[in-house]
């Protein structure tokens, strides 16, 4: 995409006044993008992607600010940082991900202080989340969202509850470890999200068992191509034939490279990123760097395809590629990109077996 | 305490001998002590093909739903019922009478119908008859119980009753006599030891069908030909019912040898249990690597695709081709499953794989892996492709597969078509879905789980 066009698009975002202006700037890119996916590297494309999710969800906080400053609650009382988690975290936002997300602002001075600010962050958070609803992102089914008071808090609490996480690692503990680990500040006060990071990799450092009590919490998520190198398509129901590319072959690089990336103490999000920052930390070779990034730019491509529009024009992923798209030309390159995601995930878990020992 | 046995070992032998002897005079001869030996095993192994019916009935009950399962546990009892006094009645003449001429006799039998049997063996007699109509019957009945997969969950009450009728007294016991009673398969020498063909093709066919003409159960197929999974209510039951027909099956395979002798009903019952286990192992391992899960389901009927494989083939090869009859049955049943669904055709007990494919592989088995050593044994027919006895062995196998596969088929075909134009074969769409137990029965099997004012989404 032009230099020019990126300019003018964040000058569109910015000049817009509600939501709706918004959702419809997003339509409009949305559909120019999906114009170039087959053609484009996905690499880049869900970077350009993620841009305009960015752009589009700054923007939504800046006039949820206005709007309370409106409404009579002032500008936000103290620094804060609008946290993404999930694939926003990643920068791997499809054209229909759904809003996981958080709040860390700046510890209060006494109780009064802590209650002013609870209240202030809380109408922040539901009407940013509001506004996006409105731009077309829906909320999170697990609640992890901003306007969940859980998921915003002060920076004291979050570290306390980070530690906490880390001390009891259950099953659910677990899952939200795995989250935050993909957590990335979208907006607002980097010092913040700076002390929120060293925390989480402190605690990583202090409990190496952590790494393996995550890749537990993963493995259930297989890489869908059995033992003959075929494909582990759906065999009932509406999906009948096809292939589960979120589940059985995205998740499962994301998960693998989080692990990595967390045990190597890298603070990078993005799976890319993560590759990257891999290689040069010399965990990866190049050649191994190399292919999972042609897997991983796929797995990309193919979760893009797999989103349809519904009745009303709004982009649904359901993350699985219909028979019908899983055309001849692909078959080759994802049944090998497959393979390595699968050879990925046994070292993994072999690793953590050498290390930890069995189960 | 070694003293002690000696010295009861040496007083059975003082005695022994002179029980013998004194057997000569007032006591039973030995032929009758075989005769009676004979009976009891064939009689006990009546009992335990009977008792395959309970696991007929966990079987379908277990991998159907609960809306149903009253009714599907319970007509089975009324059609065991029902089908004992057909085969008294008409059946076994047919099957087994002796009264047709030489031409005819080919064909069906004729006589003893309304079979009154002496009340004891006569001399001569390798057992009662009294025992052999038992055990036959049985037969019948398990042949029955398989055709229901075909008509599990959607089929009315009465169609139970008409089809028992027909498939009792005409079908099932045509079809035994053309292979066991003497009719032209067995002159030519078709080899159904303990009846793939004969009980387990039949059923099977009379299933396809039933499943051709009652069409699939409300939302098994999507619009664009995609299939859903209806899964079974209870996987214990269907786990369980493998065990007792496992277990029955050695009544149905050694009880075959109808007779004690030598003990050879020992060796049919080793590779029964061979067959049986490499059909159970191959299809875990074929699901496991092909679908990427293990799954349960295949894993039981790879079992009883290795039983019903190894019921024509069991007494006529040896323990490693008994071990690969069963193993190809637990793959083929795997695929054919598969295919079954591919063109759209509602299985839910998986009859046609498990007792279909599994029963014409078995068959054929034998055309390849007889012995002559065995053939001779057994004395029908001549040894498989294997073991130098060409085509010939192979060529008479698959003959008896198709032409009895086709008889059954059309006649079941005909029979329940005639009744689908007459009287209907399907209950409503609404009793369908409010369940066969509340439809056809009143009650639900399972009353506490089930509300009876029948909420559609069961």
């Amino acid at each position: 995409m032009s230099k020019l066009h990126k300019e003018k698009r964040l000058l569109d975002i910015n000049g817009a006044g509600n939501p709706e202006c918004l959702k419809e700037i997003r339509r409009e890119e949305q559909n120019r993008l999906v114009a170039v996916l087959s053609a484009a590297s996905a690499i880049e494309l869900v970077e350009e992607l993620n841009e305009l999710h960015d752009a589009l969800i700054g923007r939504a906080l800046k006039l949820a600010e206005i709007e309370l400053a409106r409404l009579g609650l002032g500008a936000p009382p103290v620094p804060y940082a609008y946290l993404l988690f999930g694939s926003g975290g990643r920068r791997e936002q499809t054209l229909s991900s759904d809003q996981d997300s958080g709040i860390v602002y700046s510890d209060p001075e006494d109780e009064e202080d802590a209650e002013r600010l609870a209240h202030y962050f809380r109408s922040f958070a539901a009407m940013v989340v509001d506004y996006l609803i409105k731009i077309g992102y829906p909320p999170c089914e697990g609640n992890v969202i901003a306007s969940n008071p859980e998921w915003c808090l002060p920076i004291g609490e979050w570290e306390r509850k980070l530690d906490s996480w880390f001390a009891e690692p259950s099953w659910e503990n677990v899952r939200y470890l795995l989250i935050v680990a993909d957590g990335r500040r979208v907006a607002g006060d980097a010092g913040l999200v700076e002390r929120w990071h060293q925390r989480f990799h402190r605690d990583v450092q202090g409990h190496p068992v952590i790494a393996r009590r995550m890749m537990e919490n993963t493995l259930r998520h297989k890489v869908l191509v059995g033992v003959f190198g075929q494909l582990l398509k759906e065999r009932y129901g509406e999906n009948a034939g096809s292939l589960d590319i979120k589940y059985g072959a995205y998740i499962p690089m994301v998960n693998v490279f989080r692990l990595l990336a967390v045990q190597a103490g890298i603070a990078e999000t993005s799976t890319i990123g993560r590759i990257r920052a891999l290689e040069q930390a010399d965990i990866l070779t190049a050649k191994e760097a190399r292919e999972s990034m042609e897997a991983f730019d796929l797995f990309l491509k193919l979760r893009l395809l797999a989103a349809a529009k519904d009745e009303e024009g709004q982009w649904i992923g359901t993350g699985k590629l219909p028979a019908e798209k899983l055309n001849r030309e692909w078959k080759t390159p994802l049944k090998k990109a497959l393979k390595l995601g699968r050879k990925l995930q046994r070292q993994v878990e072999r690793e953590m077996r050498y290390r930890f020992g069995g189960r | 305490m070694v003293k002690k046995s000696l010295l009861a070992l040496g007083a059975l032998l003082v005695l022994f001998p002179s029980m013998a002897f004194a057997a000569d005079g007032e006591g039973p001869t030995t032929t009758m002590l075989d005769m009676g030996l004979n009976a009891l095993w064939i009689l006990v192994a009546g009992i335990l093909v009977l008792l395959m019916q309970g696991g007929f009935i966990l079987l379908e009950t277990g991998s159907t739903r609960m809306k149903n399962a009253g009714h599907v546990a319970g007509k089975t009892i009324f059609t065991v019922g029902l089908v004992s006094l057909v085969y008294w009645a008409v059946g076994y003449g047919f099957a087994f009478g002796g009264d047709a001429g030489e031409g005819l006799s080919k064909f069906i039998g004729i006589g003893d119908f309304f079979f009154n049997p002496p009340i004891a063996a006569s001399d001569g007699d390798s057992y009662p008859s009294t025992i052999f109509f038992v055990f036959q019957l049985a037969f019948a009945a398990v042949s029955l119980s398989i055709a229901w997969g075909g008509f599990a969950e959607r089929a009315k009450l009465s169609v139970y009753l008409i089809f028992t009728l027909i498939f009792g007294s005409v079908i099932y016991p045509v079809i035994a006599h053309w292979i066991w009673g003497g009719g032209w398969l067995a002159d030519d020498g078709s080899q159904d030891y303990a009846g793939s063909t004969v009980v387990h093709l039949t059923g099977a066919m009379a299933a396809f069908a039933a499943t051709i003409l009652l069409k699939p159960r409300i939302g098994k197929f999507n619009k664009d030909g995609s299939a859903n999974e209806i899964l079974g209510h209870n996987q214990v039951f269907t786990s369980l019912s493998v065990l007792l027909l496992w277990v029955g099956w050695f009544g149905f395979n050694a009880g075959s040898a109808v007779a004690v002798g030598d003990g050879f009903f020992g060796y049919v019952a080793f590779t029964t249990q061979l067959g049986a286990a490499g059909g159970a192992v191959a299809a875990l391992l074929i699901s496991w690597l092909v679908k990427g899960k293990a799954d349960i389901g295949v894993t039981l009927n790879g079992a009883l695709a290795g039983l019903v494989a190894i019921t024509a083939s069991c007494a006529y090869v040896e323990p490693w081709a008994a071990v690969v009859i069963g193993l190809a049955a637990g793959v083929l049943v795997f695929l054919s499953q598969q295919f079954f669904e591919k063109i759209r055709v509602d299985d839910p007990i998986a009859a046609m794989s498990v007792h279909g494919a599994a029963g014409v592989w078995g068959t054929l088995a034998n055309g390849l892996f007889a012995t002559p050593a065995l053939v001779e044994k057994v004395g029908v027919g001549q040894a498989g492709l294997f073991y130098g006895g060409g085509g010939h062995q192979l060529w008479v196998q698959f003959e008896s597969v198709v032409v009895c596969g086709a008889f059954a088929f059309a006649a079941s075909f005909v029979v329940l078509w005639i009744i689908k134009q007459v009287i209907g074969l399907r209950v409503t769409e609404e009793q369908e879905i409010i369940g066969l137990d509340l439809s056809e029965h009143g009650n639900y099997g399972y009353p506490e789980a089930l509300k009876k004012s029948g909420s559609a989404s069961l």
